[in-house]
């Protein structure tokens, strides 16, 4: 955990996006988007036609970065990795699941929040 | 010959042109809006286009449907219409109509460019491409490993080549900002159509030339309007601006020098055609003055449907269709994020 | 409950230690559970936090997701590959710095813009620019509580981590730890009382026995006194009662005793 922290690039973290077409580009308008020398990119344009095992790769990568802190993830993509994200149980990066332009917010779905609600003990 | 297009129009174009009519009284109308805009669900509005006339392209779209399809599916119509009165129309007429697919053509240009430079898929970016900006060496475009091969191997057969020779040095090539140099195309692109149009001569010349100064004065608008605080010097700005249009040229002189939004307004207001949208404006707003132009810019499109013999109609129902096709994406997105009070914002109605 | 114990020796040196131990545990125990309730204070309160944030986030990024929808409506369907390719280096980072809640480091993240120009700022100059602008900022700070609510959720889960293993010593210390600790002190005493007992005992079962053997030797010495008496009164015929007599002074038993008795209480 200290050694995540020490870990800090005092020139900031990145943050990652796995989410649709249409939300990753407000992100990379805003400022997100990373592209290394290597053409290494910190963000993945999840569609109907990307399979699972890339998204899973792709979070696992992220999540192995050490210049990553958040990771934002769409819910709906989320939903395809779910047992992934749920193994993960590290403080950083923090893994955040977002709402996608074409489904509102579902927060029971969240799986962070679920457990919340449940250490607060209101459901 | 002005005056006689009556004699001979018919003769080759006149076909077109009631086939074009023919589509116009296809868009959709304010009942239609109307309906769409009581929609609860993206299927719902795709229930209501089927008994439009985008019904055919629509009805064999299986659920969930996302607004992305409905505008990919509403555009493929466009296409469809246009390129069978392109396939059918003389000479004169297709050139034209070419001339009107540039603008898209130079967007489709600038994408594969900067996809190569990025090495993105060739496939991937020839999908994003306009299909009304397609032409046969697009994809060829992406063999090219830096501007200069581009240019040389490529784009020298396109249309659009003058517009690189006479306006883009190769140095530009290489360093310039791909934004300027999209803008510095569509300057030249719009010079020489302004110029095709006044040599096709008579009603064209004169409804076209309207329209295309709208245009222009438009884009001058916008790129003094976004350019405030960026890098772009004034002289950069002002090499961006059209040699037409009824700011020609005084208004431009005083829109290079511009500095906010203000100071556009009192250049702008100075043109009679303009200062009627600005009062619309309250000070300080500008965040309306899109919807504003672009209502400005379908009542020219409708209006040009008053005079019979000239090809603006083709070019004004181009227009009418694309903005249908963001109407129909305003409200699509607007059911689709729950933000019905906002559809009446973006709908501009076309009769 | 458990009636657990150290082996240990009993001794007065051991019930020294373990006193002191148990001094220690103790105040271990007080201070740890006021870390706990330190703790568990924080958690409360980011609890409601995360819940707030997570239902708020539905509004913020609708709104976002609005902007953008404006901004593909004054400047075209094709925006978004231009935006996909202006893509170079982040100007949007997060800054870590550290949080201490009772001992308890939390990473804490805060967003920040890298100033200058970037190759967004002219994007859709011809059409659309405003609205891009605009949806660009109601992005950034859709991002900017993203990331608070990721400092909320890093928090959560350090804390929960923290609270666990605070709450596993606390335990630990209260349920058995401690109660060992009062069971073998009060084995200890327990034993060294015994001992004591034991060793009183055996001194009362001295006493006795010696006792028992002082009262023997006392009546042998009467009797043989009194076969003494007789046999002289028999030989001599002397008068029985006569301190002046010389021969009395030879054999005095019933002092000689009496001193014998003495010596014998000395040695106690």
């Amino acid at each position: 955990m200290a050694g995540a922290v020490a870990g800090i690039p005092p020139d900031g973290m990145l943050l990652a996006v796995l989410a649709d077409e249409d939300t990753i580009t407000g992100f990379l308008l805003a400022g997100v988007g990373n592209v290394d020398l290597r053409k290494k990119r910190n963000y993945l344009v999840v569609d109907s036609k990307t399979p699972v095992r890339q998204i899973e790769s792709s979070f696992k990568e992220f999540c192995a970065r050490d210049d990553i802190a958040v990771i934002l993830i769409s819910q709906q993509v989320a939903g395809q990795i779910r047992n992934v994200i749920q193994q993960h149980n590290k403080p950083i990066p923090a893994v955040l699941e977002i709402p996608s332009k074409d489904c509102p917010y579902d927060p029971a779905q969240d799986t962070l929040l679920t457990r919340v609600k449940h250490i607060a003990g209101f459901n | 010959m002005y005056g006689f297009e009556m004699m001979s129009f018919n003769i080759k174009d006149g076909f077109l042109e009631s086939i074009v009519r023919g589509h116009r009284s296809g868009l959709l109308t304010v009942a239609d809006y109307n309906n769409l805009s009581q929609c609860e669900t993206l299927d719902d509005i795709k229930l209501n286009l089927t008994s439009t006339d985008y019904g055919a392209y629509l009805v064999n779209e299986a659920s969930p449907i996302y607004t992305a399809t409905i505008v990919e599916k509403c555009t493929q119509k466009l296409v469809n219409d246009w390129n069978y009165m392109r396939t059918q129309a003389d000479e004169k007429l297709a050139t034209f109509m070419d001339y009107c697919t540039y603008g898209h053509m130079i967007d489709n240009v600038v994408l594969i460019v900067t996809g190569t430079l990025h090495e993105r898929d060739v496939q991937e970016l020839l999908d994003k491409c306009h299909p009304l900006g397609m032409f046969d060496s697009i994809a060829t475009l992406a063999v090219a490993q830096n501007m200069r091969e581009l240019f040389r191997l490529v784009l020298v057969d396109t249309p659009l080549a003058p517009y690189f020779s006479e306006n883009l040095t190769h140095e530009d090539l290489d360093e310039m900002n791909i934004e300027i140099m999209r803008n510095t195309l569509y300057k030249a692109y719009l010079d020489d159509f302004a110029a095709y149009c006044q040599s096709l001569g008579g009603a064209t010349a004169e409804i076209m030339g309207d329209m295309l100064a709208f245009e222009t004065d438009r884009r001058a608008l916008n790129i003094t309007l976004n350019s405030i605080g960026t890098e772009l010097t004034r002289e950069d700005r002002k090499k961006l601006y059209s040699n037409f249009g009824l700011l020609y040229p005084h208004g431009h002189n005083e829109l290079a020098m511009a500095e906010d939004f203000d100071q556009i307004r009192s250049a702008m207001e100075k043109v009679p055609a303009y200062s009627g949208i600005f009062s619309k404006l309250g000070y300080g707003e500008s965040q309306m003055l899109d919807k504003l132009l672009y209502e400005e810019e379908v009542k020219k499109c409708v209006d040009c449907f008053e005079q019979q013999f000239h090809y603006g109609v083709f070019y004004a129902y181009m227009k009418l269709r694309e903005q249908e096709i963001r109407n129909v994406m305003w409200v699509s997105e607007c059911v689709a994020q729950d933000q019905k009070g906002r559809i009446a914002d973006g709908i501009v109605y076309l009769f | 409950m458990s009636t657990a114990r150290y082996t240990v020796a009993p001794t007065v040196t051991m019930l020294t230690m373990m006193k002191a131990r148990l001094v220690g545990a103790t105040k271990g125990h007080a201070l740890l559970k006021k870390k706990a309730d330190a703790l568990t204070m924080r958690f409360r309160q980011l609890l409601k936090e995360i819940i707030e944030a997570k239902e708020n986030l539905g509004a913020t990024m609708k709104g976002s997701f609005f902007a953008y929808t404006e901004a593909q409506y004054a400047a075209g369907e094709g925006i978004k590959h231009t935006i996909m390719d202006n893509v170079d280096t982040a100007v949007v980072k997060v800054r870590g710095a550290l949080d201490n809640v009772a001992g308890v480091k939390i990473p804490r993240f805060s967003s920040f813009v890298i100033p200058g120009e970037t190759k967004m700022d002219l994007t859709g100059l011809g059409r659309g620019g405003q609205q891009l602008q605009s949806c660009r900022k109601a992005y950034q700070s859709a991002v900017e509580l993203l990331v608070q609510l990721a400092n909320l959720q890093t928090a959560f889960l350090t804390l929960d981590e923290a609270l666990k293993v605070t709450n596993r010593r606390v335990n630990a210390l209260e349920n058995v730890v401690k109660p060992k600790l009062e069971n073998t002190i009060s084995y200890i005493k327990a034993e060294l009382d015994e001992l004591e007992r034991e060793e009183f005992f055996r001194l009362k079962k001295v006493q006795k026995n010696k006792q028992k053997n002082q009262a023997k030797a006392e009546a042998e010495f009467a009797t043989a006194m009194a076969e003494l008496q007789e046999a002289t009164a028999d030989t001599l015929d002397m008068p029985p009662f006569d301190p002046k007599m010389p021969g009395q002074n030879v054999q005095p038993p019933a002092s000689s005793s009496l001193l014998n008795y003495k010596e014998d209480d000395m040695l106690f």
